[in-house]
């Protein structure tokens, strides 16, 4: 235990410096609340609704993701730390674990748990050129690049990720 | 039987705890004073301004002056908020804060043969940080995971749309890049073979500027890292948590006077101590690059001042030239890049390393065995990543379908969709 107690110390200390920095800011700040001076902050605006009691799902499925992932994390460490003694009976076992990890993990992005956001509209490629003919000789400015509303083209994210080949 | 708690420790024991952690107390406030400092200077440099000049020389009194201003300002409980958990929160971010602080060496004389501890007058010998223990690189990740209550808890308590909606934010990134931080954080461990921090600092001193981690695990886990960490961080190009323009000051906007200055001081302090972690892990913390080892233990301290120097900078840098990112392309970043790269990097140094010591035996040689190992982890990393890639466009072509959207358009679509706009003229 000696080797902890310097931190319990530090602890001590941190929460006294925090303590006593309240103390002084209760004897020093001066104290005159008003109604509109403890109404939750929204741009001088006046709250008009609750903080909302819900969110998106996603959130909590990046904790629920997070925790596979912690879990793999404390099974890689023991493993780091003795894997000279394991051998290769170790590398295998810990090859198929992530393997399996892994796995799920690809299932789950291939589902969208993982999919944040709108998608990318790929307009380059759409892009409508207007001839300048006879006929019209009027460019419009602003419509190119559109595609047209009665088919919307729409291309997949392409994503930026050159994936874990590096 | 002896008693758990007592076993072991002495008065001088006790005294020495004292003196190091109000000594640690000290360099941590004056550190976070003259990072705050810091980085105004360089920001303002910059952005081609002069920044604080005013108070003290060089207006380093800056810091000081702003936390006494902010000890004089109201302190506002907002009525809707949750009063107890909104005034537990600063400290649970401020104390995690400087308890990081505890596991890295800042000083001491790594050269051969040294292993960067002192014995003092009364005959005890220890290291020049506030707590050599077994299991530091653990304390660090509790710690990191711990300060995100304080975050979470801060915009929950609030009782108001921003800091509620920073909270969630913050918490869902600081999660995620948790992972990508302990998957890197893994090799360092493979290779040192130890989780004490000083026991990484001696590792890494034993193979002089290329025993330094960074180059031995391969410079992937160390950009891992850096990467995270600054996301860990929440500062730029990852302050979505406190993006101005949509969440006005984040998890700490109803936060104010004295409370508003804990959640500043931890952040920065944070910050420094990240930037000492990165140095103590992977650029060998005090121990001196070349051999060039002078004045014994002190020497060891300009060693780590100027390595720790160089990341401060770069986080400042950071926050002056990158734009912020969007909230989707920071977590594809973390959850589709970093983490199957540091996962994939983890497997294949662990591979090398068993096939090294001869464990695999396929071969005659260890290096055929470790030729072997390489040719097969590419071959399953191109497999990786290729089921990756296929995943991420599954998923991408079922919302569109979803949506009842055409899918992506082939080249024989955009070839006729080419052909018909000329017809038609």
């Amino acid at each position: 235990m000696a080797q902890y107690l310097p931190i319990f110390a530090l602890l001590v200390v941190a929460v006294l410096f925090a303590a006593l920095s309240f103390a002084a800011s209760k004897l020093l700040a001066p104290r005159n609340p008003t109604e509109e001076k403890l109404a939750p902050y929204e741009c001088g605006i006046i709250p008009g609704r609750e903080p909302p009691q819900r969110f998106p799902v996603r959130f909590y499925l990046v904790a629920m993701l997070f925790i596979v992932f912690d879990i793999e994390i404390v099974f890689l460490y023991p493993w780091a730390m003795t894997y000279g003694d394991l051998g290769l009976f170790g590398l295998l076992a810990i090859l198929l674990f992530s393997a399996l990890v892994f796995e799920s993990f690809v299932y789950l992005i291939s589902k969208g748990a993982l999919d944040w956001g709108p998608l990318q509209v790929n307009r380059r490629q759409q892009a409508t050129v207007v001839a300048r003919t006879a006929e019209s000789t009027i460019r419009k400015v602003g419509t190119e690049g559109r595609y047209s509303e009665a088919e919307p083209v729409v291309t997949a994210a392409s994503s930026t990720l050159e994936t874990g080949a590096a | 039987m002896t008693n758990f708690l007592s076993d072991g420790v002495s008065a001088g024991d006790i005294v020495l705890a004292g003196i190091k952690a109000v000594i640690a107390f000290v360099i941590c406030l004056v550190a976070t004073m003259l990072m705050v400092w810091f980085e105004r200077k360089v920001v303002s440099r910059l952005q081609n301004r002069i920044g604080p000049n005013v108070t003290g020389p060089f207006g380093l009194l800056q810091t000081l002056a702003d936390g006494i201003k902010l000890f004089f300002k109201e302190d506002i409980i907002p009525s809707r908020s949750d009063r107890f958990v909104f005034q537990l929160a600063p400290y649970l971010s401020l104390v995690p804060a400087f308890l990081t602080f505890a596991i890295i060496p800042i000083a001491g004389d790594f050269s051969p043969g040294n292993d960067g501890t002192v014995t003092l007058p009364g005959g005890q010998v220890t290291g020049f940080q506030v707590a050599d223990v077994p299991a530091g690189i653990l304390f660090f990740l509790a710690m990191s995971s711990l300060g995100i209550y304080g975050i979470m808890l801060a915009g929950w308590s609030s009782g108001s749309k921003y800091p509620l909606l920073g909270s969630v934010r913050a918490t869902a990134q600081a999660i995620s890049y948790e992972a990508a931080l302990g998957l890197s954080l893994a090799s360092v461990i493979l290779v040192s073979g130890t989780l004490s921090t000083s026991g990484i600092v001696q590792a890494q001193a034993e193979g002089g500027f290329f025993g330094m981690n960074m180059i031995v695990t391969g410079f992937v886990p160390f950009f891992v890292f850096i990467v995270a960490g600054t996301a860990e961080l929440n500062r730029p190009p990852f302050d979505l948590v406190e993006a101005e323009q949509e969440l006005v000051g984040g998890f700490h906007t109803e936060y104010s006077s004295i409370r508003f200055a804990m959640f500043f001081l931890a952040e920065f302090m944070n910050t420094v101590t990240m930037g000492a972690i990165i140095v103590t892990l992977f650029m060998g913390g005090p121990s001196a690059w070349f051999g060039l080892y002078f004045l014994g233990w002190f020497g060891g301290f300009v060693w780590f001042f100027a390595k720790l120097l160089l990341f401060l900078f770069m986080f400042v840098w950071f926050r002056a030239t990158l734009p912020r990112l969007r909230y989707d392309q920071l977590m594809d970043l973390g959850w589709k890049l970093l983490i199957p790269i540091s996962l994939g990097w983890l497997l294949v140094l662990g591979g090398i390393r068993v096939a090294q010591n001869g464990d695999i035996g396929l071969f005659e040689s260890n290096t055929a065995d470790v030729i072997f190992v390489l040719a097969v982890s590419l071959a399953i990393m191109a497999i990786g990543a290729t089921l990756l890639q296929k995943a991420i466009t599954n998923s991408a072509q079922e919302r569109l379908a979803s949506r009842g959207l055409r899918s992506v358009p082939t080249q024989q679509d955009l070839a006729a969709s080419t052909t018909e706009q000329d017809g038609g003229h």
